[in-house]
């Protein structure tokens, strides 16, 4: 199940800035996790070469500290589960990987722009609003109507 | 500041090219397409030159502002272009708001959020776009024609509720132009709200395109998943489509070249500069500009009709 809480969070465990977290915590087994290859390939169009380097398209090799915002919050948002991470560090294209990984367990993500879900269908929860919602459009207008961003 | 930059940064692997014209560009879109990249160059270069191996060229000094004593160094800044990342947790502050209006820098700033208290332009938000997998240049994210948005270029629109941003002079001429039709959203705050309030009519939303940016992407993806049918028409601010209508003489640099006059320090926005050039031009005359009310001079069969002339109605895109 994946819960969304909307705008400005103040909480002991969110962590607003993923990516300097990421690259202070992550552990080499998040790396070389299959599911981890795949979204490393999908949103970063890079190889895992080993835990501590990758091969990129643009870059070349490179450390796994250079991975993008974007897939290294989504490993966290995997592997981590202490924490609520800043989903706004996440483009619409990591939107797939929050909803599968929130099949797998119970996430709680902040983000502070309409993420597109796509057509779902999904179930979300709006912490701020205590609402569940299925679709982009019940999402969209829950969050505005209430002036949640 | 004024003027236009380009700014050219690359190393071996990676290659950029922006320009930038306003005080406030705004650069986002999908994870792994090199914001994050680029701003590290550019620190990378700055902190060591040409020794860093990447080579920056632009005619203004670019600088990377993190949370590291950002304050101090941002009051002490002067005639640079100022990028930050997404990962400042100060973007979305009333003080960063304050240090940025008056400020003689142009500022990129990489985010998803918007940055409601900072008024940039819709025209001003860029996504990466990757013409070869080293050649990097950015693109408008809200493409427009006619300076229509979320608009069947196929079809006409015949609105049948007509939403300004405004509430004031700008409302009191699109009133005369779409008679028992206007209604005022009382500032960009609240355009989303009257847009929801209107049931199955199809609504045209007229906005200051020079300041809007922190609510256009809000709005169109609302849009993208409601069934509401509305057109955003966003001119850069209604004082610009009077000074382009031919009503005054105004030097053609001004409305082609505004960031040459459009100095940050200021206006903190080109609305801001459009409204004080109106008001300058018109002093002391009948035509005499105030935002509060339109002169009854501007409500003429003859001025109307100029002003008219130069909105997407004449190209025959909006029926009234």
């Amino acid at each position: 199940m994946l819960k969304i809480y909307y705008g400005d969070l103040e909480a002991d465990n969110y962590i607003f800035n993923p990516d300097v977290f990421f690259n202070n915590s992550y552990e080499d087994e998040w790396i070389i996790d299959p599911e981890s290859k795949e979204m490393i390939k999908d949103i970063d169009g890079s190889n895992v070469i080993g835990p501590r380097a990758i091969d990129s398209p643009f870059l070349g090799s490179i450390s796994t500290e250079r991975l993008s915002g974007g897939v290294k919050t989504l490993i966290l948002m995997k592997f981590d589960s202490d924490h609520i991470f800043n989903a706004s560090a996440c483009g619409d294209n990591c939107a797939s990987w929050i909803l599968k990984i929130a099949k797998e367990k119970e996430l709680t993500i902040r983000l502070g722009y309409l993420m597109d879900f796509g057509k779902g269908p999904f179930e979300i929860e709006i912490l701020n609003l205590n609402k569940i919602v299925t679709s982009m459009q019940e999402l969209n207008e829950s969050v505005l109507d209430n002036r949640l961003i | 500041m004024i003027g236009k930059y380009e700014i050219e940064v690359y190393n071996n692997k990676a290659h950029y090219f922006l320009s930038i014209k306003r005080n406030i560009t705004i650069l986002q879109g999908n994870s792994a397409t090199g914001k994050t990249e680029l701003i590290r160059l550019i620190q990378e270069y700055e902190e060591n030159g040409v020794s860093s191996g990447i080579t920056l060229k632009c005619e203004a000094k670019c600088t990377v502002l993190t949370m590291v004593d950002w304050e101090r160094r941002l009051e002490s800044l002067t005639g640079h272009i100022v990028f930050i990342d997404e990962t400042a947790s100060f973007l979305k502050t009333q003080r960063f708001a304050e240090l940025v209006k008056g400020s003689d820098n142009y500022f990129v700033i990489v985010t998803r959020d918007d940055l409601g208290m900072l008024p940039y332009s819709i025209d001003e938000i860029y996504g990466l776009k990757n013409d070869e997998q080293k050649y990097r240049t950015y693109h408008k994210v809200y493409n427009e024609m006619f300076r229509l948005y979320n608009f069947d270029i196929s079809k006409s629109i015949v609105p049948e509720t007509v939403i300004t941003e405004d509430s004031n002079s700008g409302y009191d001429f699109f009133s005369l132009v779409f008679p028992e039709k206007c209604i005022s959203a009382h500032g960009k705050d609240n355009v989303y709200n009257e847009i929801r309030k209107v049931r199955q009519q199809s609504i045209l939303a007229i906005v200051d395109g020079a300041a809007f940016g922190s609510e256009i992407g809000k709005i169109l993806r609302y849009l993208k998943w409601s069934d509401s049918e509305c057109t955003i028409y966003a001119p850069e601010s209604f004082e610009y489509i009077i000074l382009s209508s031919g009503l005054f003489d105004v030097p053609k640099e001004i409305l082609d070249e505004t960031y040459l006059h459009a100095d940050s320090k200021r206006f903190m926005s080109w609305e801001e500069f459009f409204t004080y050039y109106l008001a300058d031009i018109t002093r002391n005359s009948v035509f005499q500009y105030g935002k509060a009310k339109l002169g009854e001079a501007f409500k003429t069969d003859g001025a109307v009709k100029k002003i008219v002339a130069v909105l997407p109605m004449n190209y025959g895109r909006i029926i009234h």
